[in-house]
């Protein structure tokens, strides 16, 4: 009984990580499957997402520091999530300059070249989080005690704490958005319709050029929102956009290039997975998402819902 | 001879060839057009018989007499295409495939190191095979391009792209070649002139040879057979005088006489 | 074209020879060897070079400034970054995992070093190449299927799982690595003799010369033969490569492996040199970027670039670290000037018309021209910074 108790717990902390992937990694799928783009400095824009969010919850959140009651710790949560939309929204003009200053007079040149760019771009943002927040990790615990006042739910015997249950909604939502986004909308398809093929959107009219900023600054969005929802729960540091970039790149590698349903699957398999392995055999946990990339490759060489890989 | 029989491909619910049954090459030299309107066929077809597509059903045979005389049949029908090219059967696209920045003379000369099986050798120069460069001057005086030879190939103007593509697939040795609209995207001028070209050299070396082609001027000139495909399947084939005789063909093919 | 006509071309064939010194437009060209011909400043050039690596333990030893080890490390990871070149210039497909097969040599050298205590040099560089060789062949299997950027994210994500096996497990140190000081002398030997520390590092930084000078030599025997010229073709159109007669997958592996080879050797040579092994110096994911902007920043289109590239970037890399907190901005920033402004990279930018050329000349004949090229610069960025601030309020306050 113990036994499925730790299974369910460690599989709800799985999905709740695969949420905070799944984010992640929408991010750079839509870029990667739209623009065309592989954005090596996602995962720093994760890592400023998480900063600026620290900063901005830190500022407000000095009378909320020790949250008491029902209301107190109501609007301790709130401010939180309003947090990270607000570090989130800080990176939409952050990710509309970086494309229209660096990336814009790079579509159509070797692909070499965007990446050496976005590597580029990965040590700037990296020495920038340095000479803002300094060198050593921020410590988001401090600022977010809080959490920990937040009463654990409680149902069929489970305890699990709140704010990975808030994190989970949340990421639901975003789920649940980005596909009605992408099929329901008409922006949504204009966009799709970019991805599929480029030359015959700019025939029936449609500006390709906002298209792909405004991919961009989507997926800057949600690069920065990843990174305010995982803070609470870990330091900011600046080292912390490394893991997650090649966790996506894995993600989209499981899930196949440039589809959305595949980034979603691939961040739970590799969510919980690696929730299992802490758990069973902790050495594992860094290998385990890339295991199952090579196993789901050998078996499908473009992923599970893949149809843009190339082949040879 | 390269034979097809019973040849099916549908892509979802669109059948693109519907059991066709064709033969190329029944004489050395014979020139072959396939014509029909758009979404004939066509190109699949091409695409079946050359590997870059396999079919769902049927089969492709190739026949040659080799060097005591013997006659030797070959199904290729799933053989990868690099493999093909070696058997015999090369082709070119409707749209240019060389590679853009080499010069005229490396692109040919590719193609000849190729044929020779060299192209494994890492440690020989690419241009100090005598006899490859031989080939290669020859190919590029039939093909009229030796003025040409060191120009980069996306420099050059798009007929004599197209015959550049055309010599390389010669370069190959080839028992039958299949061409994808060698005159397409070529100026009204210059069409005849790529295709005079063409027909020349094919019936010189005696290669078996196969076009898809619009122009029914140009068909009926150069014609020794006619192939004409519809919805997937063969319509009509027979000497070029059938685009003059066959009722149905000029109403499916020129909307004469409906 | 029937056989007997192909037999009666081929006897037409003949060689021709050319004499040891020839004329090309006016300028006097040597014969080095077969299919190299240089200008008499070309061999110079390649002499001086030459000459000058020889050197290095000398100028080393005179100047405090320049440190061998530096030096040393950038022509490995140089090393490296020509191998990869192999696949970035020729079959234009871009690896962003090089460091797998540099990380898999040092730790092959490492494991047998420290785990089996072989002391032989030239057995422990010939496994690290065996081994990062073998890693290349299952690497290159899995990832050749794709091309394109899915090729470049999947070679990374292999790199990455060989940093977490590495990291993860405690046979190869965890994330403190291992050392390769194998026998009584804590190091290795060569022929079997000890050698003493200062004996030790000399003899290590000849053999790194040899084996470039090999490797560099073989290289440009690859890429100038009709295999090299096959690689070209599948880089510049594959499906024409395929359409005349190439085995385009298996050409790509043989290529992928040979680029690994030379990131084994390098990776091997790397282990002997620094006698300890981290994940993080030889696996991590930053060095595989680092081993793709060597050879960018150096000149992917010719031999030696990639080799100059790693020298030059490891060198700015240990200056930057003394000069500023900030080194890898820098590093970047220095990443950003070369995309926009020296795309050929160094050695490319030498050669004859290239945009710096070009710019140089322009400029000695105007040196007024600057002002000109730093108000271009400064529009047309805020040009786009205007762009920015535009799809801005489009975002915000829609289109109007």
């Amino acid at each position: 009984m113990v036994e499925l108790a730790n299974f369910a717990i460690h599989t709800l902390n799985g999905i709740q990580y695969g949420f905070i992937l799944f984010l992640i990694a929408s991010g750079l799928t839509i870029i990667l499957g739209i623009l065309d783009v592989l954005n090596l400095a996602h995962g720093e824009l994760y890592a400023v997402g998480a900063y600026v969010a620290f900063s901005v919850f830190g500022y407000v959140s000095g009378a909320f520091a020790n949250p008491e009651g029902f209301v107190g710790l109501a609007t301790f949560l709130v401010l939180s999530l309003l947090a990270a939309v607000v570090a989130a929204a800080i990176m939409v003009p952050l990710g509309l300059l970086l494309e229209a200053v660096f990336l814009r007079p790079l579509y159509g040149r070797d692909e070499v070249y965007q990446l050496v760019l976005t590597f580029g771009l990965l040590l700037i943002l990296k020495d920038m989080n340095k000479l803002i927040w300094g060198p050593l990790p921020v410590r988001a615990g401090d600022i977010y005690s809080g959490i920990n006042r937040i009463p654990a739910a409680e149902f069929v015997g489970l305890t699990f704490p709140t704010f990975k249950l808030v994190i989970i909604a949340v990421g639901a939502v975003v789920v649940v958005g980005l596909f009605y986004f992408f099929n329901r909308t008409k922006l949504g398809r204009i966009i799709r319709a970019t991805a599929i093929d480029r030359e015959m959107a700019t025939a029936i009219g449609v500006s390709t050029d906002r298209v792909f900023t405004l991919v961009f600054a989507m997926g800057a969005f949600f690069a920065g929102f990843a990174g305010a929802m995982a803070l609470p729960q870990s330091n900011a540091s600046l080292e912390m956009g490394a893991n997650p970039l090649v966790l996506s790149f894995v993600i989209i590698v499981i899930g196949g290039l440039g589809s959305l349903r595949g980034a979603f699957v691939g961040a739970m398999i590799v969510g919980v997975l690696s929730r299992w392995a802490v758990w069973q055999y902790p050495p594992a946990e860094i290998a385990a998402p890339f295991a199952i990339m090579a196993l789901i490759l050998l078996v499908k060489p473009n992923g599970l819902f893949g149809t843009w890989g190339e082949t040879a | 001879m390269l034979k097809a029989t019973n040849l099916k491909k549908s892509f979802g619910q669109l059948v693109a060839t519907d059991d066709v049954d064709v033969e190329f090459g029944r004489e050395p030299g014979e020139m072959v057009f396939i014509v029909g309107p758009n979404g004939a066929g066509k190109t699949t077809l091409v695409n079946l018989l050359t590997g870059l597509l396999e079919p769902d059903d049927g089969n492709v045979v190739l026949t040659r007499t080799d060097e005591d005389g013997e006659t030797v049949e070959r199904d290729i029908t799933n053989m990868p295409p690099h493999e093909r090219v070696k058997a015999g059967v090369v082709r070119s696209f409707q749209v240019v495939h060389v590679f853009e920045e080499m010069s005229v003379r490396e692109n040919v000369r590719t193609a000849v190191l190729s044929e020779q099986d060299l192209l494994g050798s890492a440690f020989s120069f690419s241009d100090e095979h005598g006899g490859v460069e031989a080939l290669v001057d020859d190919l590029l005086e039939r093909f009229r391009l030796d003025d040409q030879q060191h120009v980069v190939a996306d420099k050059l103007p798009h007929g004599d792209r197209k015959l550049l593509d055309v010599a390389m697939s010669f370069a190959l040795d080839p028992d039958v070649l299949l061409l994808d609209e060698p005159t397409s995207g070529v100026s009204a001028r210059e069409t005849d002139y790529v295709m005079e070209t063409i027909v020349n050299v094919s019936k010189a070396e005696g290669v078996a040879t196969v076009a898809i082609e619009h122009d029914m001027d140009l068909v009926s000139e150069y014609a020794d057979r006619v192939v004409a495909l519809h919805q997937g399947g063969v319509l009509g084939e027979g000497p070029a005088s059938i685009l003059e005789t066959d009722d149905e063909l000029r109403r499916v093919l020129l909307g004469v006489g409906a | 074209m029937s056989d007997d006509d192909h037999q009666s071309l081929k006897a037409w064939g003949r060689r021709s020879y050319v004499p040891a010194t020839t004329t090309r437009d006016g300028d006097r060209y040597v014969r080095v060897s077969r299919g190299m011909v240089l200008s008499p400043r070309r061999i110079a050039g390649w002499l001086a070079l030459l000459a000058l690596f020889v050197a290095v333990p000398d100028i080393a030893s005179l100047s405090s400034s320049i440190q061998q080890r530096v030096l040393h490390q950038g022509v490995l990871f140089g090393l490296a970054a020509v191998g990869l070149n192999v696949l970035l210039r020729h079959t234009k497909l871009v690896s962003f995992g090089h460091a797998a097969f540099f990380g898999t040599g040092a730790y092959t050298a490492a494991v047998l070093a420290s785990q089996f205590d072989v002391t032989s040099m030239l057995l422990l560089l010939a496994a690290a190449t065996l081994v990062g060789t073998l890693m290349a062949g299952v690497i290159g299997f899995l990832s050749l299927r794709h091309t394109g950027l899915y090729f470049s994210l999947l070679t990374l994500a292999f790199g990455q799982l060989l940093y977490a096996i590495a990291q993860g497990q405690s046979y190869l140190g965890g994330s403190d690595g291992l050392p390769v000081r194998p026998g009584e002398a804590n190091r290795a030997t060569l022929f079997g003799v000890e050698l003493s520390a200062d004996v030790y590092s000399v003899v290590v930084y000849y053999l790194t010369v040899l084996v470039v000078v090999l490797a560099l030599f073989v290289m440009w025997r690859v890429v100038n033969s009709p295999f090299g010229n096959a690689l070209d073709a599948i880089g510049q159109d594959r499906t024409r490569a395929q359409f005349v007669g190439i085995p385009v997958r298996r050409y790509v592996l043989a290529a992928f492996v040979i680029s690994g080879i030379y990131g084994g050797v390098a990776g091997g040579m790397y282990g002997l040199v620094q006698q300890h092994v981290r994940p993080e110096a030889t696996l991590y994911f930053l060095r595989s970027g680092e081993i793709l902007f060597m050879a960018i920043l150096g000149g992917f289109g010719t031999l030696v670039g990639p080799l100059v590239g790693g020298v030059v970037l490891v060198f700015l890399q240990d200056v930057g670290r003394d000069f500023t907190n900030y080194f890898d901005a820098l590093t970047g920033i220095v990443l950003l000037l070369l995309v926009f402004g020296f795309p050929r990279g160094i050695v490319g930018s030498l050669q004859s018309g290239s945009r710096l050329r070009a710019a140089v000349s322009t400029f000695s004949d105007d040196p007024a021209i600057v002002g000109e090229w730093a108000t271009e610069a400064w529009t047309s960025l805020w040009a786009a910074v205007g762009r920015a601030r535009r799809n801005l309020r489009m975002l915000v306050l829609g289109v109007r």
